[in-house]
């Protein structure tokens, strides 16, 4: 007997397409569905079905998806890794979206979904314990859209999966990804030579190599447990580090002039995201990745610092080259 | 042989002077420049930041470059400065979790700093001791940096059971605020320890308690008053009032050279309780009141033998 196929969604997502090409090579072109407005590339030979999810009616098309292409399992990945100016059309693809997902995902009998998330929902605050572990309530600041909906997300996860006991949830808490080829507001603020940081702070950053992402993914459809769990690096990197590794100019803004002037640069266009956002450059939001190894089976091969190298030698090749040779 | 002053020229004669920069990889001749372009900033900044921090820190941020790097100076406190007599530091387990309960006083932790550096000194194995810092230090601008790099970590029951049950040395201060802000009048007169939730961390983990009694920072910074109503804006639980500060500006933090003792005591076995014993309040009520009374007992012996604040 044919195994049920495996659904991605958000296949043009960074994760989603990574992971799509990866279940393509391992279990065959035939065996994988991707979700998504945009068609995967051609060379891939997955199944496509264009199905957006901001749509009314998209629960309909992805139940009947679903049942047509027997599907088993889900990857759900259709989030917006970066905040956007466009908060209502984030609304109706994260919250709304993952509700008729989760809707579809019940109705058709799919064993098992996992859902994309973020360890940044656990808001940075100087109340966190520097290991945060994933029985911690999430209270992202209110204020921040970004946060919220993928909040909703979450909510919609739990609230499933306790209506729906056959229904496998697995929600995935990665750490902010960084490294080779990732394009987020982590990598915008460390493409510019002057990188602003909060003055008087050093916060530890967790930064996720993209490889290491990709392993935890796989090994969370593979196992399917129950419940959420954090995906982070091996060791964190303090903010200043990765400023200095990059050989970036950290320009220290004081904390009360920090929020004002990242919402100014939000809404004129200037800056990669809004001012609330310097609660993560102000105070650490560390998650603890014990839970990953227990239940995922799953280690990290890379620290933050391996990320940060990683991404330099992308990005900065020369840099690279010259602390190969400092080392050697 | 005789050489004259000659003038050597920069670039050879003749040649425009933009037209190197006109090449399209004009950067990449830059870099042996010595210019000061944003990235020859950028990299001597690099240079500089290493040359005294490491590149990769502990989960909690102890960076052992940086705390090589500022040790001197806190030796010079502890030796000159200060004077400290350290006793009973071999009471200090040499390998294994234990925590280390002392009296706070001061003003500002520097107490702290030198019982990290009695155990680091002066035990046979050279342990490094794992502060505990109060939100109040451990979230200040500029101060949080410092305090994790030097191996402090933010006080609560989480991080502390994390780090015994790592094996690590742990230094906790459950007076908290109400010991390190205490007025002058009130010196060597313990506050209330918390709730006890040092001893249930030591009873979950089963690491040894070790009482510890600092004598001579109390004086170091002489609180008369709080001024309560400044320290709110500032986000602080108070801005003490000295013979010094504010009165002389930012030499008003300068503490004053008193002579101190740090004693330790023999440690107090916690594992015979058992774990569950934690859920025991009268139990861990009781155990915190005799670690208290043996501090403030210690602290008592050593006032009676000094003669001097400054002298010892």
């Amino acid at each position: 007997m044919r195994p049920r196929r495996v659904a991605v969604t958000g296949t043009s997502s960074f994760l989603g397409s990574r992971l799509l090409r990866r279940l393509a090579e391992k279990q065959g072109p035939a065996q994988v569905v991707a979700v998504d407005v945009a068609a995967p590339a051609r060379n891939l030979g997955v199944r496509h079905r264009e199905i957006d999810l901001t749509r009314p009616g998209s629960d309909q098309e992805l139940l009947d998806a679903f049942r047509e292409e027997d599907v088993g399992a889900v990857f759900h990945a259709a989030f917006f890794t970066n905040p956007r100016r466009d908060t209502g059309l984030a609304h109706e693809l994260e919250s709304i979206g993952t509700l008729n997902l989760f809707a579809a995902a019940a109705a058709a009998g799919v064993g098992h979904v996992v859902l994309r998330s973020f360890t940044a929902l656990y808001g940075a605050s100087g109340q966190n314990p520097a290991f945060l572990t994933e029985d911690r309530p999430l209270h992202p600041d209110p204020s921040l859209a970004w946060a919220r909906d993928k909040l909703e997300a979450e909510q919609h996860a739990v609230s499933f999966a306790r209506r729906y006991p056959d229904l496998r949830v697995t929600v995935l808490r990665l750490a902010p990804l960084f490294g080779p080829k990732v394009q987020n507001f982590y990598t915008a603020i460390f493409d510019r030579r002057i990188v602003p940081v909060v003055m008087g702070y050093d916060p530890l950053l967790q930064l996720l190599h993209p490889d290491d992402a990709l392993a935890a993914a796989e090994a969370a459809l593979e196992r399917a447990p129950r419940g959420a769990i954090n995906v982070v690096p091996k060791t964190p990197i303090p903010l200043l580090t990765a400023v200095h590794l990059a050989e970036k100019i950290p320009a220290p803004v004081p904390h009360p002039m920090a929020y004002l002037l990242g919402d100014l640069l939000w809404t004129t266009g200037l800056g990669p995201a809004p001012g609330a956002f310097a609660h993560y450059a102000r105070f650490g939001f560390v998650a603890d990745g014990e839970k990953a190894q227990r239940e995922l089976g799953f280690a990290p091969r890379y620290s933050s610092r391996d990320a940060v190298l990683a991404w330099i030698a992308y990005r900065k090749p020369r840099l690279a080259a010259s602390k190969a040779e400092a080392r050697a | 042989m005789t050489s004259a002053a000659k003038v050597v020229p920069f670039r050879p004669q003749g040649q425009p002077r933009r037209a190197r920069r006109r090449r399209p990889n004009a950067r990449r001749g830059a870099a042996a420049a010595p210019g000061l372009d944003l990235e020859s900033l950028a990299r001597l900044w690099s240079r500089f930041y290493f040359a005294w921090h490491s590149d990769e820190v502990d989960e909690f941020g102890y960076d052992p470059k940086f705390t090589e790097t500022v040790l001197p100076f806190f030796e010079f406190l502890y030796t000159v400065w200060w004077r400290v007599d350290a006793l009973g530091v071999e009471n200090v387990p040499r390998k294994g979790p234990a925590l280390i309960v002392s009296n706070h006083s001061g003003v500002l932790p520097w107490d702290g700093v030198m019982i990290n550096l009695a155990v680091r000194h002066e035990h046979p194995a050279r342990r490094a001791c794992r502060m505990l810092a109060l939100d109040m230090f451990a979230l200040l601008p500029f101060l949080a940096p410092l305090l994790a790099q030097s191996g402090a970590v933010r006080a609560n029951p989480e991080n502390a059971e994390r780090m015994l049950r790592k094996g690590e040395l742990v230094g906790v201060f459950p007076e908290g605020v109400k010991g390190v802000g205490k007025r002058f009048k009130d010196r060597y007169q313990l506050a209330r320890f918390g709730r006890g939730g040092f001893i249930r961390i030591a009873l979950r983990t089963g690491a040894p308690i070790i009482p510890c009694a600092v004598v001579g920072a109390e004086e170091i910074h002489p609180a008369l008053a709080k001024m309560n109503w400044l320290g709110k804006p500032l986000g602080l639980p108070y801005v003490p009032i000295t013979p010094t500060f504010p009165l002389l500006g930012p030499l008003g933090l300068v503490p004053l050279p008193t002579r101190w003792s740090i004693e330790m005591a023999e440690p107090i076995p916690m594992d015979a309780y058992g774990p569950d014993a934690a859920d025991d309040p009268m139990l861990v009520n009781r155990l915190a009141e005799r670690v208290r009374g043996t501090i403030q007992g210690m602290i008592d012996a050593r006032l009676a033998q000094r003669r001097s604040i400054w002298l010892g």
